[in-house]
């Protein structure tokens, strides 16, 4: 035998194991330090910090290798973020006006009472800054990414909102959340929202902010029985701001769940949306907006977990992608064995509006019953060019027409929306991405 | 009504092609070194550059990791206990016509209903039949070489067409392209070699019938069809393999090139050895089908998939030249314990080029059935276009239908449209069918038939009639 190699087994051995990228170990140890930092302080969330730190430890940091993470590079990470926490402002910067009666602050993830309007009576506000215990994840598996997991682990204050049993809020709760630093760091936002059996409430989470600052955001939301949640998600940060985001929801048995996302992409925007529909009778419907610009990233991955029968979801976003921006969306729609009478579906539709940005779309579909419906669908084009001719020979000149039709693109999802003052704030906020989009 | 005895016997759907033939082959220890590679490539008297070519194969292919992507749950594969050489005995002095043949191949192929004789004058359709690993039989020859069209075992290729094959072995499917395909390139034992001149339009449907036969042994087929500028082939594949406990490992590479204005239509029919119920015994399947349509080209594939325990298998086009078509067609089913994870990659490089991707899947029993696909636009590829639909058929609360479908769009004027369903023969079509004085099974089997239609009609006419006949045998017992 010449060759020395001649087992399974010593082949084994000689194959290399999957190298761990650098920048991943990197992370991982920044994020570890970081949150053990914290983790030690002894308060009434100290436990939970705890468990949080173990789970972040056994979580490995992803690599390009990580197949969630094949479009999404944590390189724009590797300037110290981690490391730096961005810091508390103690004089408030200029606030955008509200689009609600009532809006709670949080910058740099610390929750600013002086600054906020409180909610009425009938929901209840709670700080999750140690001070109290709460209730804070929903199921210990919810959260999947070690980002997550890092925010729990490095929590410092938060707010968990309680609408009581039968209160129906007439106006919505706003949330805004800004993060602003002028170097590279980072802050941890929380919020988690319990809307209870036969209640109604809208919330607006609003993050806006500039300059290299990381924002690692978890919001989880559950309803109760029988109860209406509008829920928004504007993401209306500066380009050059970063953003890694977790929600979860999980909508209540015989409720209704409306979420709206709308973002505009930045040096980095991760999202992953994880949607449990663990309750019968329960109704999902996500929608969003995704306007990339300049050579930003957006990369959105959403999963639904239909576990039980009889509940429905239903689902529609649209991506805009210019310059030389690339937009990422994964849609995952996961049927598990007992869910019979399930309805699901999933549509997501992309333009490319210049030669050098990029979209890629994964629509998936994970079934084990069959009485189930669902179906999803996706595009990815251009303007109509006949569209465009017309509205030229009409004297409109071509990027303004060009505008004209991208809107008309995703307004059928802007006039859906119940709240007047979000699509009179999304309009202007669109035209801006929109020309932002057509060139650098 | 039927009796007892026959429903159950409908039920066990028993494997028909289920049977082994005794034939004294020549057979490699189970194991994989060096030496095992010399020992083929001698035994073939294969040219020192293809030695090295698969010795450079298997060093890249010790370098691999395993695979571990896929939707697919099997125990961990032992390359030892697989013996990766295996020729019919007789073969040492190869028979020169059909008359000495051995009788018991000969036997076995008329199992199969592939009369050999018959062939001849019948169907028009050349057969290279390949037994195990070396090839037997080689039909029509004559014929196809008066039209210019080279037809033979890919062993007999290296030697007499070395020009041919030199510039196009591995030129799709590269040696270190992946793990399966790297094994296979290391070791392959045999299978078909296709040229097709400039401007000629292949006389007749080309056609392979492959069968393991040998317990324990890897068939690994390369397969490598050229057609030259302007001409056109339609390839056929079929296969069948007798009913074995132990599993079986397959990795074979099909290289397709579709130079200038040429078209490739290479339909499959598999239907290997899926296991029992219990999951216990069957076929994995790993295979690395991939074809390059050059400029106004247009490669085709078709597949019908209902065997094989495992089924890992990418049929891929990569549409280099400006307004080359790719297509794919596929019907899988999977039943009992079966899983699929199989798809197509359409990769568009070139300008005005268009792929069409239409999947079927079809789940019963406790199978899973995953389609998995990659539709990559670049950024010179103007005016690129893709339709794919996949819809997923599931019969039965125990089983899985998936969908993995991969969009990479890099040029605005691209147009890319995805579509996908899941559903389950509903009560209606039943009812329908039923109060019509369909039995159930037959009513389930029409109904499936039909939803499989788009991907029948692209099948070559005998093979449809096949491909519909192989679904109803499968469908036996699956319907509850």
């Amino acid at each position: 035998m010449t060759d020395a190699v001649t087992s399974t087994a010593d082949r084994a051995a000689a194959r290399p194991t999957p190298v761990v990228e650098p920048l991943a170990q990197k992370l991982a140890a920044q994020a570890h330090s970081l949150a053990e930092q914290t983790a030690a302080s002894s308060d009434a969330l100290s436990a939970w910090r705890q468990a949080a730190l173990a789970q972040l430890a056994r979580l490995p940091f992803p690599s390009k290798k990580t197949e969630q993470w094949k479009y999404t590079s944590l390189m724009a990470l590797d300037a110290g973020h981690l490391v730096t926490q961005a810091p508390d402002h103690a004089n408030a910067p200029a606030l955008p006006e509200p689009l609600a009666p009532w809006r709670l602050v949080l910058i740099n993830g610390r929750f600013h009472a002086d600054l906020s309007q409180l909610p009425p009576q009938g929901v209840s506000l709670t700080r999750l800054d140690g001070s109290a215990e709460a209730p804070l994840s929903i199921a210990e598996d919810a959260l999947r990414t070690p980002f997550a997991w890092l925010n729990s682990a490095a929590l410092q204050d938060g707010l968990l909102l309680t609408v009581a049993d039968g209160v129906a809020l007439d106006a919505p709760i706003e949330v805004l959340l800004l993060g602003s630093a002028d170097v590279a760091s980072h802050c941890h936002t929380r919020l988690r929202l319990q809307l209870g059996a036969g209640s109604r409430a809208t919330l607006i989470e609003r993050y806006i902010g500039q300059g290299p600052v990381l924002t690692n955001a978890v919001t989880e939301i559950t309803t109760g029985e029988n109860s209406d949640l509008v829920h928004y998600r504007l993401q209306a940060e500066a380009a050059d701001t970063l953003h890694i985001g977790s929600l979860i929801l999980a909508p209540g048995r015989d409720s209704r769940a409306a979420s709206f996302q709308l973002m505009q992409g930045n040096a980095l925007r991760r999202n992953d949306v994880r949607v449990l529909m663990t309750h019968s009778g329960a109704s999902a419907s996500l929608n969003g907006i995704f306007v990339g610009r300049g050579s930003t990233h957006t990369d959105n991955q959403i999963c639904i977990e239909h576990r039980v029968p009889h509940a429905v979801s239903d689902q529609l976003f649209k991506g805009m992608a210019g310059d030389k921006a690339r937009l990422v969306f994964n849609g995952r729609i996961h049927i598990f064995a007992g869910a019979k009478g399930t309805n699901a579906e999933l549509s997501n539709k992309n333009l490319l509006l210049s030669p050098g940005a990029e979209v890629d779309t994964k629509p998936e579909l994970e079934i084990y019953n069959d009485d189930v419906k669902c179906s999803h669908g996706t595009t990815c084009g251009q303007l109509d060019a006949q569209a465009l001719f017309y509205l030229r020979s009409r004297g409109i000149a071509e990027p303004a027409a060009k505008r004209m039709l991208a809107f008309g693109f995703v307004n059928e999802l802007l006039s859906a929306l119940p709240d007047e003052a979000v699509v009179e704030w999304a309009r202007p906020w669109l035209e801006r991405a929109l020309t932002e989009a057509e060139h650098a | 009504m039927t009796s007892q005895a026959e429903l159950d016997k409908l039920i066990r759907g028993d494997y028909a092609a289920g049977f082994i033939s005794a034939i004294e082959s020549d057979t490699l220890p189970p194991g994989l070194n060096e030496d095992v590679i010399r020992f083929i490539s001698a035994k073939k008297g294969e040219p020192a550059w293809l030695l090295d070519w698969r010795l450079e194969a298997y060093k890249k292919w010790l370098s691999m990791p395993l695979p571990t992507w896929a939707h697919l749950d099997h125990p961990p594969l032992d390359f030892d206990e697989v013996s990766y050489y295996s020729a019919p005995k007789s073969m040492a002095d190869r028979p020169q016509s059909l008359d000495e043949v051995d009788p018991e191949l000969l036997r076995t192929y008329e199992k199969l209903g592939i009369p050999l004789h018959e062939q001849e004058m019948l169907a028009g359709v050349a057969v290279d039949a390949v037994f195990d690993s070396v090839s037997v039989g080689t039909t029509f020859k004559a014929k196809l070489l008066e039209a210019g069209v080279i037809f033979c075992s890919i062993s007999e290729a290296v030697h007499e067409y070395p020009d041919l094959i030199k510039p196009y072995l591995g030129s799709v499917v590269p040696q270190g392209d992946n793990f399966y395909a790297a094994l296979n390139s290391a070791v392959f034992s045999d299978g078909s070699f296709v040229y097709i001149p400039k401007g000629v339009r292949c006389p007749m449907e080309l056609s392979t019938y492959f069968r393991i036969n040998e317990a324990k042994t890897g068939q690994f087929e390369r397969t490598l069809i050229v057609a030259d500028e302007g001409s056109y082939v339609s390839y056929l594949e079929g296969c069948t393999a007798p009913m074995r406990d132990e599993n079986q490992l397959h990795a074979a590479v099909v290289e397709l090139v579709a130079l200038p204005g040429a078209q490739i239509k290479y339909s499959t029919v598999q239907n290997w050895y899926p296991g029992d119920e219990n999951g216990k015994g069957g076929i994995y399947n790993f295979v690395t089908k991939r074809g390059v349509a050059h400029d106004n080209a247009k490669i085709s594939w078709t597949q019908v998939e209902t065997g094989s325990a495992i089924t890992w298998k990418y049929p891929s086009v990569i549409l280099r030249g400006d307004n080359a078509v790719g297509e794919f067609y596929s019907v899988a089913l999977t039943r009992h314990m079966q899983q699929a994870d199989t798809g197509t990659k359409m990769i568009h490089l070139g300008k005005n080029t268009t792929s069409t991707i239409i999947s079927k899947g079809i789940s019963a029993g406790r199978s899973s059935n995953t389609y998995r696909g990659l539709v990559r636009i670049s950024p010179r590829a103007e005016n690129a276009r893709n339709f794919t639909q996949c819809d997923s058929l599931l019969l039965g609360d125990t089983c899985g239908a998936h969908t993995f479908p991969y969009i990479e769009s890099r040029n605005p004027s691209a147009m890319i449209e995805h579509e996908a369903t899941t559903s389950k023969v509903s009560d209606d079509q039943l009812f329908l069918c039923r109060n019509r004085g369909i039995d159930p099974e037959k009513a389930v089997s029409m109904i499936v038939n039909g939803f499989c239609k788009e991907v029948f009609k692209e099948l070559p006419m005998e093979f449809a009639v096949e491909a519909g006949k192989l679904l109803e045998v499968s469908l036996e017992g699956a319907v509850g």
